[in-house]
């Protein structure tokens, strides 16, 4: 026999036979880690949940760049957006190219270097001149040119024209073809779109603007080197306005991106964004707080109720029994996600969100409580014979006291496990309902509803992280599926040695 | 038997009787009715509304069309759907088959499956084999069904391997009887799928446990000690009344054909009764929901039914009085 034994409390052994599942272990630690995420959903998120931002709209995650020219830096991002080429009318996401610093070699042959900053540049323009063409017979025609003011370039695109001076983009695409044909079909007298053998459009760097204390100076020349802004990641960043806890203002958060000059194409979604671009990161973040909190709630409700109704049950018996279970069986027979659904849609649909969230909690713990008030019956049926139960009656205790001091109290081992077990139905109910459009409304987020994002086909194709949010339900699902099967066996008598 | 099976089936008149009576009430109680979502429409006036009301019937006391709504539903004719404008018992025939087809086949997989690796992993507690169908269970207990179901249907999306929704091709009705029959099959693959694995893996862990408690018991110690041949053992003594908890359970999930599927249903665009009772709930067409909130009881006491003389037949202990 080991010596410890004799000296270690109930509640260290529970722990110690608890500590020997290391897979629930290991799903106590998850489950405290997104506990403590819903707790600080606001110091973590870099961005407020409900911010739009549609330049952004189902922006995949976003790339961290660590090599600047060849060198190793610091991570940064760099300024994106959602971009539908003009020729091929195609939607891509494009990172963008802001220039800094410049150096410029005139048509005199000298160079002059401007940096934003400094010797008072204020910023850059860039006047572009663009061509679009069609190869009509193997022979190319400018058809259309159009000057262009940008202080901007797209990468592996249009970044030619600050390097070389020219970026040239050529392209077959069928749509290109066909709108170049219906514009120009009488000018070439064009029969068919597969005429249009190509088309192509050239950008060519007119002049650089600069804007000089004040005024615009206007320059013609080369650009021979140049360094774009990139914008770097940092912990502990000051964006936003959150609510530590739901109390004190703050603008302190984790991690984000340093927008320094307030660039609106910068946003760094580590898991991409949305249809209307919101940050899918900071909204399971504050999802999660939903989605948590109605498991334990829920589940606080619905063990109240079932020591109520079971207690009272089994400790009285006779009338008062066959009614209370005759009920409970009731509400059993009809299949619970079903009564969910009935009862949420009786209800009226357009409620606020907070009210929505009450309701749902009572629906999912009304429909849970028959199961486990019928076994707190049998326990408090059984408990009630024992000879410590006799013994408080005989020294003149209430009924009120005998059940909730001395017959109920030790029911606790199993609730205890009943509840770590049936939240994740709670969990799943919830998500369900949201996800269905009975739940949670938007602005306000949970997993289940930002998963009814991704019903669509083609949304899930262009935006698969959109199917995050159903990783995280999973994984809660799962961890405390294990937890309380290592409580189970932890509070098992057997097992405390 | 039979006696007892005509019992039953008495009994369950009042208590569908009762069912289809508090559904009707909860529908009811609720506030807005069917013309609700008509109100908002400004090409509706109130003439048209009111006269939709009077055809509807809406405007009559609750409790006389209660009484309509039954005394028709005693003759096979269970009222017209509000939305459809068509006979409610049509509505749901077309329904049922869809259904039928989408959520007999999971349950015949799941249950085969899941029995069948259940008692795998009994037999072979704590092997590797246990252990990885043991994550496996766990993790399709955790995954919701519609998050697998979009996962299916992701794949699909990605692979196009299979259709990504409905139930038929476009040109079926061109087709052979074996290509129609294939064609179904093909489109049934996924929404299949994401049925059986959500359900096995709860069957299973069933199974492993109901099976492992058994094993435990005297009798099959003595059947062993008697030199039984372990073949014999398990399959004839054990399995018979591991079984047992597992035919109640499957009278539940019966109950649960018609409705199980929603989610698969409403992801996959399959034409069944989930998606029919889904939104005639939220339309609050009310003699859809209660003639297939009766059907969905009905399949209740049957399932029970078959439950239990299931239960007679496979445990020797149970006799049915």
């Amino acid at each position: 026999m080991d010596f410890q034994e004799k000296y270690l409390s109930r509640g260290q052994l529970i722990w110690r036979a608890f500590l020997k599942h290391k897979l629930g272990v290991g799903a106590l630690v998850v489950l405290i880690v997104l506990y403590l995420m819903a707790l600080f959903a606001d110091f973590l998120s870099p961005y407020n949940p409900a911010e739009q931002s549609l330049r952004h709209t189902y922006s995949p995650p976003t790339k961290v760049y660590r090599t600047y020219k060849g060198q190793r830096t610091k991570p940064y991002v760099l300024p994106s957006m959602s971009y539908v080429d003009k020729i091929t009318y195609e939607r891509t996401y494009k990172e963008m190219l802001f220039p800094r610093r410049l150096v410029i070699e005139k048509a005199d042959g000298t160079r002059m270097t401007y940096e934003l900053g400094k010797d008072g540049v204020e910023s850059f323009k860039f006047s572009v001149n663009r061509v679009e063409s069609i190869k009509v017979n193997g022979q190319w025609y400018d058809v259309k040119k159009s000057p262009a003011i940008t202080d901007y370039f797209l990468f592996n695109y249009n970044e030619n024209v600050l390097n070389k001076g020219v970026s040239r983009f050529e392209t077959t695409s069928a749509v290109a073809q066909e709108m170049f044909f219906k514009t120009y079909k009488d000018r070439f007298g064009l029969t068919s779109e597969y005429d249009v053998e190509a088309v192509a459009v050239t950008e060519i760097l007119d002049s650089i603007v600069i804007k000089k204390d004040g005024k615009f100076e206007m320059i013609k020349g080369k650009v021979v080197d140049y360094d774009y802004k990139t914008y770097p990641i940092k912990w502990f960043i000051k964006s936003w306005t959150g609510k530590l806890l739901w109390l004190f203002p703050s603008k302190l958060h984790l991690f984000g991106v340093d927008n320094y000059d307030n660039n609106q194409f910068v946003k760094f979604y580590i898991m991409g964004a949305d249809l209307f671009g919101r940050d899918v990161f900071s909204r399971i973040v504050f999802a999660s707080r939903i989605s948590l909190s109605i498991g334990l709630i829920g589940v606080f409700i619905t063990i109240a109720f079932a020591l109520v109704f079971g207690g009272i049950s089994g400790y009285y018996g006779g009338l008062v029994d066959e009614a209370f279970m005759r009920f409970a069986e009731i509400i059993m027979s009809i299949p619970g996600f079903y009564l969910m659904i009935m009862l949420r849609a009786v209800l009226p649909l357009d409620l606020p969100s907070t009210q929505i969230y009450l309701l749902i909690v009572f629906i999912l713990s009304f429909i849970g409580w028959a199961g486990t008030s019928r076994v707190i019956r049998g326990l408090v049926l059984s408990i009630r014979e024992r000879e410590f139960v006799e013994a408080a009656v005989a020294i003149g205790l209430s009924n009120w006291k005998v059940l909730t001091r001395h017959v109920l109290p030790n029911t606790t081992t199993y609730l205890i496990v009943n509840a770590t077990l049936r939240i994740p139905g709670y969990i799943l109910g919830e998500a369900g309902l949201s996800f269905l459009g009975l739940g949670i409304r938007e602005p306000q987020a949970s997993w289940g509803l930002m998963l009814a994002q991704a019903q669509d086909v083609y949304v899930i194709t262009r935006a698969s992280w959109l199917l995050i949010p159903g990783v995280f339900i999973f994984v809660t699902v799962l961890a405390f599926n294990f937890v309380g099967d290592a409580l189970r066996d932890a509070l098992d008598p057997r097992s405390l040695g | 038997m039979l006696k007892y099976i005509a019992r039953r089936l008495i009994i369950a008149i009042p208590e569908l009787l009762i069912i289809s009576f508090m559904v009707f009430m909860i529908m009811e109680a609720a506030p807005g009715d069917f013309l609700d979502q008509y109100k908002l429409d400004p090409s509706m006036s109130k003439e048209t509304l009111e006269a939709m009301r009077k055809e509807l019937g809406l405007d009559q006391h609750p409790l006389v069309r209660y009484f309509k709504w039954l005394s028709g539903a005693v003759r096979g004719n269970f009222g017209y759907s509000f939305y459809y404008r068509r006979p409610v018992s049509k509505l749901i025939w077309e329904r049922v088959a869809a259904t039928l087809t989408l959520s007999l086949t999971s349950l015949a997989g799941s249950w085969i499956l899941g029995v069948a690796l259940g008692t795998f992993a009994a037999l072979k507690k704590y092997s590797l084999a246990d252990k990885i169908l043991t994550v496996f269970a766990f993790s399709f207990i955790a995954v919701p069904s519609f998050f697998l179901g979009l996962l299916l249907l992701y794949l699909a999306a990605r692979t196009g391997w299979f259709p990504i929704g409905g139930m038929i091709s476009i040109d079926h009705n061109t087709m052979t009887t074996w290509q129609r029959f294939k064609d179904l099959l093909w489109h049934m693959t996924l929404p299949a799928t994401a049925l059986t694995l959500g359900s096995m893996a709860g069957l299973m862990r069933y199974m492993r446990g109901s099976l492992l408690d058994v094993l435990n018991e005297d009798y099959v110690t003595f059947a062993r000690a008697k030199g039984m041949p372990e073949r014999i053992v398990v399959f004839k003594h054990a399995m018979r009344n591991a079984i047992n908890p597992m035919i109640t359970f499957l009278g539940f999930s019966i109950s649960g054909i018609l409705g199980g599927s929603l989610f698969i249903e409403n992801i996959f665009a399959w034409p069944g009764m989930g998606r029919l009772i889904y939104q005639a709930l939220i339309q609050k067409d009310l003699y859809l929901v209660i003639t297939s909130g009766l059907i969905s009881a009905v399949l209740l006491v049957v399932g029970n039914l078959v439950a239990d003389i299931l239960l007679a037949l496979v445990d020797p202990r149970v006799r049915l009085t």
